[in-house]
This record gives C-alpha cells, sequence and structure tokens, in this order.
C-alpha cells in the first residue's frame, strides 16, 4: 500500500461521516424547534382558542423553544471543553458546583433583594462558584482531575446547603428558588433566547478556536506542551468561556442537570473525539436535547420543571457511564 | 562546549516545589548522537529530560540550538523538539491517526484543514514503528506496547532535530526493542539529537553512542558505554554486583547480575582453591563468590568458560595458553597454590592428555581436605577421554577418604566443617 491513497482515504473517511451527520443536525434541530413550537398542552397545531392563538405560539412558545435551544447548547458545549481540557468524561457544570453557585445567587436575591436582579446574581453565583472551584483544584499550578471534582462537589453541597437554609426562612418567595434549583423556562422572553443566543455564538467561537489544540491537551498537559501547544492560552479560553456559557444559561433557566453531560457523550458515540467536529455537534444536539425535555415537561406533564426530565434521563446515564468504565478499566 | 552544541546546559537545577531533583548538572549534546541517560530509580533521568523539554522549571544555563530554551514560544518548542512519555493517559477514543496526526498541528493553521503532505508524514511514521496496521484502530483498544510505538511514531512525524524518550522500550517485547532502537539509531545517524532514558543498560549500551549515568540528581560519569558502564561504578552507583563481559556479537560492553550473599564482617576466612575445567566451575564459581571465603582456582586456559567467569569475579586463577600441555612451571604454581589451600574443591570435568596432570597434582592433597563435587552423581568414566586413567585417578581420590557430593549444598556443608565423619561412597 503506498502512503498518498492511504492519506487520501483517512482523510475522506472523517469527511464522510462528519458532514452528513452534521447537516442531518441541522435539519434536525430545525425540525425539532418547529415541531415543539407547535406542541402545547392543548395538543398539536396552531392553537385554536380564539384570536390569541397565534399569539401564543409567536409570543410564548417560539421564545421558550429558542431559549431552551440556546441553553441547551451553552450547556453542551460547556461540557464537551471541560471534559476535554480535564480529561475526564464525567466533567460537568453540574458536577463541578457552578449551576448550584447560580441557584445560590439567585436565592440570595430572591431573599434578600425582593427578587429584583436575580438573573444578575445567579449569573455573579455561577461565576464565583466557578473560580472558587478552579482557584482551589489549581492551586499547584496544574489542575487535577480529581482535585477539580472533589472541589466542585463539596462546593456544590455548601451552596446546596445555603439554599436550603433559605429556602428554610424564605416563608413565601419559595416557590421561586424552587424554580433556580430545578431550572425550567416558564418566564423565557425573547430577550433571555438571545441573550443566549449572543454568548453561545461568543463563547462557541472561542471554543471552536482551540478546538484543535483541545485535542492534544485532553491526552494529557505535557503531552500537548509537547505538541507546541499554548496551553496556558487553551487552558484559559476553555476556562473563561464555559464560565460564561454557564453563568449565562443558569441566568436564564436555572441550574438545569445533565445536559453538558450527556451530550458531549452522544455526540463523541457518532462522530469521535475530535473537538473540531465535537464542539459544533454539541451546539445542535444540546439544543436538542433540551427543547425535547421542554416540550415533554410542558405538553405532557403540566409543565414541571426541565430539570427533573433531565436528570430522569441523565442520572442513569451517568451511572451507566461509571458502570462502563468500570467494566473498561 | 563547542558551537556544534545543540543542546547545552550548565549547573542546571530543577525540582518539583521545595524538593530539588537535580543538582548542577553540566552536559551537552551535539547533533548525530544517540545519547543514554541511565541511573537508579529517583536518581532524577526523567526529571532531566522534562526540564529540557522546560515542563519542570529549571534554574541554569539551558540552550537550545543557541537560545535559552526559556524564550522559545510554545509552538516553536514544538517544532524544535519531540518527547515520547513512558505513558500517556487515553480518556477518549481518538484514532491511532488521529493522535499521529497531532504531531502536525504545530505546523498548520488554526483553521485549515492538515495537508496531504502531513498525512504522508504520518503515514511513514507508522511503517517506521510497525504501527500502520493499526492507524484506524482506537487508542483505547491498544496494548502497552501498540501504545508506545504509537507515541514513537507522533514524535517522529513531530520532524523535529531533538528526540527525547522516556524509556522508549518498558513495554515493548525483544524484537520491538530491537527495532525501535535500531531506528532510534538510524534517525542520529541522520543528523537528529536522540535522548533517551534507559533501565536495561546492557541495551542502552548495545545502542548508545554515549551514556550519561546520573546519580542523586548529579552526572555521576558520561562517556562511551564501556568507560561508564564498569562493576566498580555500578556497585557504587546501584548498589549491585555485577560481572562486565563482551557481547559476543557486537563485541560491545556487557553487565550480568551477580547473586551476592551477605558477606559475614570479620569471620576467620578459608582459603579455597576450586579445581575445575571446561565450564564445570564457572556456576560455582558464582556459588561461592561473596561467602566468607578466599577463593583461588585450579589451572584454567584463557578460553575456558571457567577462566572467565573467575577472570570476572576476579578470583585468581593460574591461566595458560588453550589447546596445550599444562607448563611445568604452571604444575609447580598448582602444588603452591593446593599446598596454600585450607579446602580444595575438584569440581569433575572432562580430562584429556592436556589436563591430566592437573588431576594428578591433586593427590598429593590431604584427602580430609578435599570434596569431589559430581554434578548429577555420574560415573567417573563418563570425564575420562585418557583411556581409563582419569577415572582411576578420581576413583582414587575418593577411595583415600575425599568426601564426594552431588549438590552445591554439600560443597558448602563440607567448606563449613558441617561434614560428619569422613566421606561418601564414589560411584
Amino acid at each position: 500500500m503506498s502512503c498518498t491513497p492511504f492519506a487520501l482515504a483517512g482523510r475522506a473517511a472523517t469527511v464522510t461521516r462528519t458532514v452528513p451527520v452534521i447537516l442531518g443536525l441541522g435539519v434536525a434541530a430545525l425540525i425539532t424547534i418547529v415541531l415543539c413550537t407547535l406542541t402545547g398542552p392543548a395538543g398539536f397545531g396552531i392553537p385554536s382558542v380564539g384570536p390569541g392563538g397565534a399569539d401564543i405560539v409567536g409570543g410564548i412558545r417560539l421564545p421558550r423553544v429558542l431559549a431552551a435551544f440556546f441553553v441547551g447548547g451553552c450547556l453542551a458545549v460547556a461540557g464537551a471543553a471541560m471534559q476535554a481540557l480535564f480529561r475526564n468524561p464525567m466533567a460537568d457544570p453540574y458536577i463541578l458546583g457552578t449551576s448550584s453557585g447560580g441557584a445560590l445567587g439567585a436565592a440570595l436575591a430572591i431573599v434578600f433583594l425582593g427578587g429584583l436582579y436575580v438573573p444578575a446574581f445567579a449569573w455573579l453565583g455561577a461565576f464565583i462558584a466557578m473560580l472558587i472551584v478552579w482557584s482551589i483544584a489549581g492551586q499547584k499550578g496544574a489542575i487535577s482531575v480529581e482535585t477539580l471534582l472533589l472541589t466542585g462537589i463539596a462546593v456544590s453541597f455548601f451552596f446546596s446547603a445555603v439554599v436550603s437554609f433559605l429556602v428554610a426562612i424564605a416563608g413565601q418567595s419559595v416557590h421561586q428558588i424552587i424554580f433556580w434549583m430545578m431550572g425550567g423556562f416558564w418566564n423565557a422572553s425573547p430577550g433571555d433566547a438571545l441573550l443566549a443566543a449572543v454568548i453561545l455564538v461568543l463563547a462557541g467561537a472561542a471554543l471552536f478556536a482551540v478546538a484543535r489544540d483541545l485535542n492534544a491537551l485532553s491526552l494529557g498537559e505535557e503531552t500537548a506542551v509537547h505538541l507546541g501547544i499554548d496551553t496556558a492560552r487553551v487552558r484559559w479560553t476553555v476556562l473563561g468561556s464555559s464560565t460564561l456559557l454557564v453563568a449565562g444559561a443558569v441566568s436564564i433557566a436555572g441550574s438545569v442537570g445533565f445536559v453538558g453531560l450527556v451530550t458531549p457523550h452522544i455526540v463523541r458515540m457518532l462522530l469521535g473525539p475530535d473537538n473540531r467536529v465535537v464542539i459544533p455537534a454539541c451546539v445542535l444536539a444540546g439544543g436538542i436535547l433540551l427543547v425535547v425535555s421542554d416540550t415533554l415537561a410542558r405538553a405532557f406533564f403540566s409543565d414541571i420543571s426541565v430539570g427533573i426530565i433531565t436528570a430522569f434521563i441523565g442520572a442513569p446515564f451517568f451511572v451507566w457511564l461509571i458502570y462502563r468504565r468500570g467494566q473498561t478499566a | 562546549m563547542t558551537a556544534r552544541d545543540r543542546i547545552r546546559d550548565e549547573n542546571l537545577h530543577a525540582g518539583y516545589g521545595e524538593q530539588e531533583i537535580l543538582r548542577a548538572i553540566t552536559c551537552s549534546f551535539v547533533p548525530g548522537t544517540f545519547t543514554g541517560i541511565i541511573g537508579p530509580n529517583g536518581s532524577g533521568k526523567t526529571t532531566l529530560l522534562r526540564a529540557f523539554s522546560r515542563v519542570v522549571p529549571s534554574a541554569g544555563v539551558l540552550t537550545l540550538e543557541g537560545r535559552d530554551v526559556r524564550n522559545y514560544t510554545p509552538s516553536e518548542l514544538g517544532m524544535a523538539l519531540g518527547f515520547v512519555p513512558q505513558d500517556e493517559e487515553r480518556p477518549f477514543s481518538f484514532t491511532v491517526m488521529q493522535v499521529v496526526l497531532m504531531s502536525r498541528y504545530v505546523r498548520a493553521s488554526r483553521f485549515a484543514s492538515l495537508s496531504p503532505g502531513d498525512y504522508a508524514r504520518c503515514r511513514e511514521a507508522l511503517e517506521e514503528t510497525g504501527t500502520a496496521h493499526l492507524a484506524d484502530r482506537s487508542i483505547r483498544t491498544l496494548s502497552g506496547g501498540e501504545w508506545q510505538r504509537v507515541l514513537i511514531a507522533r514524535a517522529l512525524a513531530q520532524d523535529t532535530p531533538v528526540l527525547l524518550l522516556d524509556e522508549p522500550t518498558s513495554h515493548l517485547d525483544l524484537a520491538h526493542q530491537a527495532e525501535v532502537l535500531s531506528l532510534l539509531r538510524r534517525l542520529a545517524g541522520a543528523g537528529r539529537t536522540v535522548i533517551g532514558v534507559f533501565h536495561d543498560l546492557n541495551l542502552a549500551a548495545l545502542y548508545c553512542d554515549r551514556l550519561i549515568m546520573v546519580c542523586d540528581g548529579r552526572i555521576v560519569t558520561d562517556g562511551t558505554p564501556a568507560q561508564v558502564l564498569t562493576a566498580q561504578r555500578i556497585r557504587q552507583v546501584y548498589g549491585a554486583d555485577v560481572v562486565t563481559s563482551c557481547h559476543p556479537a557486537t563485541g560491545r560492553v556487557f553487565l550480568l547480575p551477580v547473586h551476592a550473599a551477605a558477606r559475614p564482617p570479620g569471620a576467620a576466612r578459608l582459603n579455597v582453591t576450586v579445581v575445575s575445567g571446561g565450564g564445570s566451575g564457572a556456576s560455582l564459581f558464582h556459588f561461592l563468590a561473596g561467602r566468607s571465603f578466599v577463593l583461588s582456582a585450579g589451572v584454567l586456559a584463557t578460553t575456558d568458560t571457567d577462566y572467565l567467569a573467575a577472570t570476572a569475579l576476579e578470583i585468581p586463577c593460574i591461566p595458560i595458553p588453550p589447546f596445550s600441555q599444562i607448563p611445568a612451571a604452571a604444575l609447580e604454581d598448582l602444588r603452591g597454590v593446593l599446598a596454600g589451600a585450607d579446602r580444595v574443591v575438584l569440581s569433575a570435568h572432562p580430562v584429556g592428555p592436556g589436563n591430566l596432570p592437573m588431576l594428578l597434582a591433586l593427590g598429593g592433597v590431604d584427602p580430609s581436605r578435599l570434596v569431589v563435587h559430581l554434578p548429577g552423581g555420574r560415573d567417573f568414566g563418563s570425564y575420562d577421554f585418557v583411556g581409563g586413567n582419569a577415572a582411576a585417578a578420581y576413583r582414587g581420590l575418593v577411595d583415600a577418604g575425599a568426601r564426594c557430593t552431588v549438590t552445591y549444598g554439600g560443597v558448602l556443608a563440607f567448606l563449613d566443617g558441617h561434614a560428619a565423619g569422613h566421606g561418601g561412597r564414589g560411584p
């Protein structure tokens, strides 16, 4: 076998698989958005309850579906980048304490500010939680994955305890706090959808620019250095972008778990671990996953929190991952 | 220190946090050499390699192509220096080809896809390491040895003038060890600077042009394998007893470990002479060396395995040219040695006209001081190549009261004076 045919074949094989799958995901995303916008508790199609039917679809459902789509994309892309950076397929914004930080920020605003600036506080809480986790775990220069996960879990527990305390003293605003803890899109506005879209485009583009370097980094910090990669730059890009993505998502939808964990896994199973493919595919797949989950919650479970649906899907999936790792190890 | 130095370091210190691993290392590397870094566990070999590639911070002079390594940008370093780690995590199932292609990232633009030339180079590197058939396999399914060869392929495809390898053969079988090391030799021959950390001293001696022995963060010696690998230095640095020999096929220095029993200090030491021939005594020498005896050997031809063993273990003997009658002077020396011995061990060996006089000389030894080691309890006749005279001489010694034993333990018991009564029966 000579070199050239193999080289071209190797290249073609990657392209032939990737392009149709990404295109397929794009088409699926469009179809999902349309179908889910048309689905509601009143059944499928544009509701014919008087002249307000079209307004319900355009003014309420479409922003909600779009917000869910972009928030799903944000969480999935952040999860994919974190998993590559920390070389651990278990890394996820929810597990690393970011989401509970967001819930705490929101709960504080609800209890002490009477519900003012809740999204801003949620964002701040998520941001601070990430800073705490990373500064503790990254103390000795290189970030150890185990320390990171353990720190994330500890911070997460601590913040949840504070939130539970606030719930106990909250009185009437309990429902609002529960919303931030469980996550949902009940109040999603066109502005929310736009905010999520802007964050996703900016941070997603930053991550896509370092996607190739993340491939090398996912084999080890030193490996990446030896392959000529500016690891400090990649690390800060990933930490900054994923904080922006997760904090933005939490400020819009509360803490929705498992989308950031499950989506990158499914994408890697379909397309392999090359982050130049995984990152764009996660935008679409994460969006689809969260839109479908939210529509299920809205149309079939009397609008319960979407976090419940994603946890129903995500937690068993997480257990299955741990089981499978145990077997292959 | 010439202008040709590719890597040069002077007074280099490095370590992890508070702990200093390297203390004042000074050495330099020219293009076209294959250097092995050797030393005991924890001596700082790997740290030295990692200091070169900048992943361990260091203090002191460290230049690469005349420029301070610390001033290189990450991508400049990636084009100057390839590194093969001992092992690498495999958390995601990239294909082998994807991993090897990572070596070309540093040369290609961030958003452009890799060129057919990059693919061809990677394919070539896979072929050179015998892993081309694995190109489309997931790295998580590879064995340790396959993975190690893929990591070597990746460093090759990086096309750097310097190649650093941390125990590149630790997971490889015999054939692949030879294949990889020959490849590294060829690369050095083509002008690359190849530096590897090795635990297997014999492999290092066989393939490296130069060895640097490191101990406790300092360079102990630096030179050709024959200069560096001496029994004395191995004992001093590794605390292990070895004998040095010559590789039969390449003529390079070769080490063999020696079993060393504890030496009771100050004990009265017995003079023991082992009379042997035709390789019969070599393993007995090793068995007795390191115990509390002052050993000597009999008359030995310089081509005899026993001669090599005695020389290696620094046991004095009476050397004679091969294929000759024992000279009268040598026989006279032998009688002197036997007279001075507290105990004499006769290791049964084939006797022809040439060495019959040595056997006959044992007739003059007090039989109560003599033990005959007869492995497997064979008949004396099987050692006789002079038509019965040798067998008769052997039998005569036993009949006169010499003890006869078939095991090393029996020899040792005799030498330690535990032998009860007089000699056992010969066959």
